[in-house]
């Protein structure tokens, strides 16, 4: 079975709004606003499910030009946060490894 | 016991609002708070009865379909009847967006003070008031999102403690044992009467220790996400409300103001405020109408 950090998938049932590059979440099962920065709403915006940690860093470190390590760190990063706040699918969601 | 009912008629965002007071110092309390309100002459959307206790010398405040709420003092009232008569008036009118914010105006441009409870938002608005700022509220700011515009709702301002001293109390402020108010009468400003195109949101936070006070530019995202949370009825929008939050955001100026001496704040606020109406895009923004959803 995945992780659920291996390929993480945004819950589909919040409402998201992008304006300026910034991702705005709100999640009516929680009553929670949450706003995203650049690179947290870049990140947000590749967790579908299909992509893995390893390559949302890469696809990070050529869009905003830093370093692999520093990429795969702020993405393991922000997932972890997003998982905390609720905003991925939990593990039972996430698609069986082959 | 005689009984004296007295009607105090009350249009409130084009609600009609009727108050029986069974005597005469609930009805005085209601008045020096809603005195500007006064003058409602169509049939009532919305009744209620302010009585005595019959025991400890409290207040009930009745309207149908609900218990009455028991207030055991005049601040406590005054507390409730607000609570309950703001939250009827906005399922009577969904189509606008409130938000709990203070609202003022500068050249007839609205401008809005969100923050939390104790942020400081009437204390701003009581002082402002003495620098050339219009009175349209300190609680409640009901944006109509076709249009842009806020609406007055002017109520007596309410502070929680007594202002710094270059800012004296005038001396028909009712004080109750939780709170101070000022009727709109005793205000050192107007008091607007019709609504007015918003120009900037500043979302407060009060820095007492700070030197002085500082104003930062807030992202649209962020000031989305701010607005939404203050916004007292969201769900009867579009999209849970959060589609007026961005459309708002997208359209206005927001900023963060970090409070601090209140002389030295009013003066960063006016001074931002100046600079930003001589911006050709605000001007360009405060005559267009706002886009259709």
């Amino acid at each position: 079975m995945n992780e659920p950090s291996d390929h993480p998938k945004r819950r589909v049932d919040v409402n998201v709004r992008m304006v300026d590059g910034e991702v705005v979440v709100l999640d009516r099962q929680s009553d929670l606003i949450h706003q995203l920065n650049h690179t947290a709403s870049y990140i947000w915006d590749r967790c579908d499910g299909q992509s893995t940690v390893a390559e949302i860093a890469n696809q990070l470190a050529a869009a905003f030009h830093v370093d692999a390590d520093t990429a795969l760190q702020d993405v393991a990063t922000t997932i972890g946060q997003l998982q905390s706040l609720g905003l991925l699918e939990s593990l039972r969601n996430l698609p069986e490894g082959p | 016991m005689s009984l004296m009912w007295d009607t105090l008629s009350l249009l409130v965002l084009g609600c009609h609002v009727r108050v029986q007071c069974q005597d005469a110092e609930s009805r005085a309390l209601l008045v020096a708070n809603y005195g500007h309100m006064q003058g409602s002459r169509g049939p009532a959307t919305l009744q209620y009865t302010v009585a005595r206790q019959a025991r400890g010398g409290g207040f009930l405040v009745s309207r149908a379909g609900r218990e009455p709420l028991s207030a055991s003092d005049p601040g406590m009232l005054l507390f409730l009847f607000e609570k309950d008569m703001t939250v009827e008036i906005e399922k009577l009118r969904p189509d606008l967006y409130f938000v709990h914010a203070a609202v003022l105006t500068l050249e007839h441009a609205a401008v809005m003070l969100v923050g939390e409870s104790g942020s400081g938002k009437s204390t701003t608005t009581w002082a402002l008031l003495h620098h050339g700022c219009r009175y349209f509220s300190d609680e409640l700011g009901p944006l109509d999102l076709q249009t842009g515009e806020v609406y007055p709702y002017p109520h007596a301002l309410c502070l929680k403690d007594v202002p710094p001293g270059s800012y004296p109390l005038p001396k028909n402020t009712l004080y109750t044992a939780r709170t101070l108010h000022i009727p709109t009468a005793a205000l050192p400003s107007t008091v607007g009467e019709d609504p007015a195109p918003l120009a900037a949101i500043f979302f407060l936070q009060y820095r007492p220790e700070a030197a002085a006070p500082v104003i930062e530019p807030l992202s649209k995202a962020e000031a989305a996400a701010r607005l939404f949370a203050n916004a007292l009825n969201p769900l009867a929008h579009v999209g849970d409300g959060l589609d007026g939050a961005m459309k708002v955001s997208a359209r206005v100026a927001s900023l963060k103001l970090f409070s601090a001496d209140l002389m030295a704040t009013c003066a960063l606020v006016r001074t931002t405020l100046k600079r930003l109406f001589s911006n050709e895009e605000t001007k360009r923004c405060l005559q267009e109408q706002w886009p259709h959803p």
